[in-house]
């Protein structure tokens, strides 16, 4: 394990911190503010050595490092949670009109995950999950399916975010911040402390001699209620702790301690205070929240109270909730005010998120219970339907210009993108939201499912670039006075996600991969490591909006290109075999970096079952501009190998660029296999016939990606 | 007060994009919060944004604001009475 906290980096100093009961908040020193005094915060204590790395990619590498000192076996996969990445960067060049791209190459929540990787030589997948305030604790449960599915033996998971202006004056603008410092489930509180840190956990699936705790199981819910308010009577927060108690195996009788999310601010504690009321019937079990001493670090928090369950088993101690005084009545909780000394063997944390969004884990002292381990590995996933846009429009519009070999650059009007969506919908929601709700919409629609799904898991590269560009603009032109909190939740990556859950009372798993040019590939991921306990459809989505200063600014694929390109598309799949007739299932993700045999690996992955020419009738590749050449020789590689002689579609061709476009790709592979052939334009010569064969879509660049659509 | 009234029924149609809504719809003794017009508390959050940054008037707790944002009346009412930058 590692961490860096407002109270400092490290075990023995988080420990000695917690064993205090010593609080890290205090007035914001990280920048000025320019119209108020600074409001109290919680930030990273330690010196910051690497002035030309953003610092949130500081803070994870300060984490990961000490939970990587003792080991020298390799890492299968990287999974971070993370929300304002290079945010403190990209907004201090922002205000001063900066342009050049290079400044904004580590603004992407995604380079995050992909930078720890390659500080430790990991070849596997670098996952991003970018869940607001559960984030940290969503990567937990991702990783550790990973691990539940044989995919991965060794994982390194966790959570970072720095403090950023957006998160500083966003959470200030939703009256969230308690000019006091965090005071939860106290009768006065008045809202929370927004912070920063960073923490990592080595999850190993075989348990090891040394290990520090175990994890037993974790659950996620969605309130689908409000973007920003959780359910008044704690709903949400209550399903995902009943889906991890279950998942780990235990009742509620086994929890000896339950970290609790407990913000600070009025409406979380109530709910959460609600929620485990109607968990526990009888005697509750000893309950604290950290966040008055290490204020909420967003994205970390999850991560940092992991590791703080792991502190609180291996020292038989629960945390003092600091900051409380004077317990609120009316919550009828009875928080830990003190220190408490007792045997800890079994530990529910919650982290609860924008969105609706919840995640809760549960930990154990090594060998108390009996692992509630499951070994599925990711199985073809039934597709009921699909939709996807891009500039030349809907679903069939596309394939339309496809079907001729016309391109679909460009970008569609908002009234377009809004064609399927109510006045009602789009009040609050500018680009990025409406096209993610408008693909969910139609794809459902397209399945001719009656019921609605229940989970939903959503791919981008770059989020409501237009919620953080008019927040950001807004906040500097009125002298960092008048922020709009309306923007500021939309800002965040999952509020389109948790719209979609509104929208179809997805109460179940609500997951936003921010992986760059792989987020589709990393939303498809995450489906298929979670739908072994999803009964209902659920959509998986890859979206991005094109913004005319932000996307030449961050994606280096889009600085190059003449034509700003979006769009997307949508699956409402089902786990299983299902009539339907196509499935679609991811494959293979590498980074190429460190990892000069990952052609060879792919072939060795893709020929398993049989040669690549009997199996697949097509390969869609993606090449991103950035990496062209690149991805030309990965694919040439590929192709040379492999012998693969039938149409090889270079899809970005076709779609422009952005960085889920290989999302509109899977579109298109099930319209050719519904169709039976290539379309004659994509072919050499004559249309090729697909017969039983399926389509093959690949990724290249910093990652080689593979996802395929089969036949049944 | 009858101009800062309708000059607020625009202002509130704008900034919350009430796409649907015509500014007289918002009537001065009407439910301005979680009745027809759709507009619930991150509206409200907004509105106190527009409110301090146009007239200077801030409006910076929930029982304060449960008060002042009960109809458009009560709402030019407060300002009419707080805001330094109107003859009261």
């Amino acid at each position: 394990m590692g961490i860096i906290s407002p109270l400092g980096k490290g075990i023995p100093k988080t420990r000695e911190a917690i064993q205090k009961s010593l609080t890290g908040i205090g007035p914001l020193t990280l920048f000025p503010t320019a119209s108020h005094p600074p409001l109290p915060v919680g930030e990273a204590a330690g010196p910051i050595e690497d002035e030309s790395l953003s610092r949130t990619h500081q803070l994870a590498r300060l984490a990961a490092d000490q939970a990587m000192a003792k080991s020298k076996e390799t890492l299968d996969a990287v999974v971070m949670g993370v929300t304002t990445g290079g945010m403190l960067t990209t907004e201090a060049l922002l205000k001063k009109k900066a342009r050049d791209p290079e400044l904004f190459c580590l603004h992407a929540t995604g380079s995050v995950a992909e930078d720890i990787a390659r500080r430790y030589r990991c070849t596997g997948p670098a996952l991003t999950v970018s869940t607001a305030c559960s984030s940290g604790a969503a990567a937990i449960k991702i990783a550790l399916e990973m691990l539940r599915s044989g995919s991965a033996k060794r994982v390194l998971a966790g959570g970072a975010d720095s403090l950023c202006r957006l998160t500083y004056y966003g959470f200030n603008s939703l009256q969230l911040v308690d000019p006091d410092g965090a005071r939860p489930f106290d009768q006065n509180r008045r809202g929370m402390s927004v912070a920063e840190g960073a923490a990592v956990l080595l999850l190993v699936a075989n348990e090891p001699h040394n290990a520090v705790a175990e994890i037993l199981g974790a659950g996620l819910s969605c309130d689908a209620y409000h973007p920003a308010t959780p359910h008044p009577r704690g709903q949400g927060a209550l399903a995902a702790m009943q889906a991890a108690i279950e998942d780990a195996g235990i009742s509620v009788a086994d929890i000896d301690y339950i970290n609790l999310h407990g913000t600070g601010t009025l409406d979380n504690d109530i709910s959460e205070a609600r929620a485990i009321d109607t968990l526990y019937d009888r005697q509750k079990p000893l309950m604290s929240s950290v966040k008055g001493a290490f204020g909420h670090s967003l994205a970390a928090a999850g991560a940092i109270e992991a590791v703080v369950c792991a502190i609180s088993i291996s020292n038989s101690l629960v945390p003092a909730t600091v900051g409380c005084r004077h317990p609120d009545p009316d919550l009828k909780l009875d928080p830990v005010i003190q220190l408490t000394q007792r045997p800890i063997g079994t530990v529910l944390s919650n982290s609860f998120g924008f969105g609706g969004n919840n995640a809760a884990v549960v930990f154990s002292a090594c060998g108390k219970h009996k692992p509630n381990r499951t070994c599925a590995q990711i199985q073809p996933m039934a597709i009921l339907g699909s939709a996807c846009a891009t500039g030349a429009g809907n679903t069939s519009q596309t394939m339309k210009a496809i079907a001729a070999g016309k391109t679909c650059t460009g970008m569609l009007g908002i009234e377009e993108i809004s064609a399927n969506l109510s006045a009602g919908d789009v009040r609050r929601l500018k680009r990025f939201p409406r096209l993610a709700l408008s693909l969910a919409i139609a794809a459902h629609e397209n399945s001719g499912e009656g019921d609605d799904p229940s989970a939903v898991f959503l791919g981008t590269g770059w989020g409501a670039l237009s919620e953080t560009s008019d927040f950001l603009t807004r906040l500097f032109e009125t002298n960092e006075q008048f922020p709009s909190p309306i923007d500021f939740i939309g800002s965040v990556h999952n509020a389109a996600a948790g719209q979609i859950a509104m929208r179809f009372q997805a109460t179940g798993a609500n997951i936003t991969m921010t992986g760059g040019d792989y987020s589709f590939e990393q939303a498809l991921m995450a489906a298929g490591l979670l739908s072994n306990s999803i009964d209902d459809t659920f959509l998986v989505i890859g979206a991005d909006e094109s913004h005319p200063t932000l996307s030449r600014l961050f994606d280096r694929s889009v600085s190059g290109s003449a034509i700003l390109s979006d769009g997307g598309s949508a699956l409402c799949l089902k786990a299983g075999p299902s009539a339907s007739g196509f499935t679609i299932q991811p494959v293979f993700f590498e980074s190429r970096e460190n990892n000069p045999e990952v052609i060879a690996s792919l072939i060795q992955r893709l020929e398993r079952p049989q040669q690549i020419n009997d199996r697949y009738g097509v390969i869609l590749a993606g090449l991103p501009a950035a990496c062209r050449r690149e991805g030309e020789m990965q694919l040439q590689t590929l192709l040379a190998i492999t012998g693969f002689n039938q149409p090889v579609i270079d899809y970005r061709k076709l779609t422009g660029e952005f960085a889920s476009a290989s999302a509109v790709a899977a579109v298109m592979a099930v319209e050719f296999l519904q169709g039976g052939l290539i379309p004659e334009p994509l072919c050499k010569d004559k249309p090729v016939e697909l017969g039983a064969k399926g389509a093959l879509i690949i990724g290249t660049g910093d990652f080689i990606t593979a996802m395929e659509v089969m036949p049944q | 007060m009858e101009n800062l009234i309708k000059e607020l029924q625009i202002k509130i149609v704008d900034v919350l994009n009430l796409i649907d809504v015509q500014p007289d719809e918002i009537k001065v003794d009407n439910q301005l919060v979680g009745g027809d017009l759709g507009i619930d508390s991150i509206d409200v959050l907004e509105m106190v944004i527009m409110i301090e940054k146009d007239y200077g008037v801030k409006i910076d707790n929930r029982e304060l604001g449960v008060k002042v944002f009960a109809t458009l009346g009560t709402l030019a009412e407060y300002i009419h009475k707080s805001s330094p930058e109107l003859p009261n």
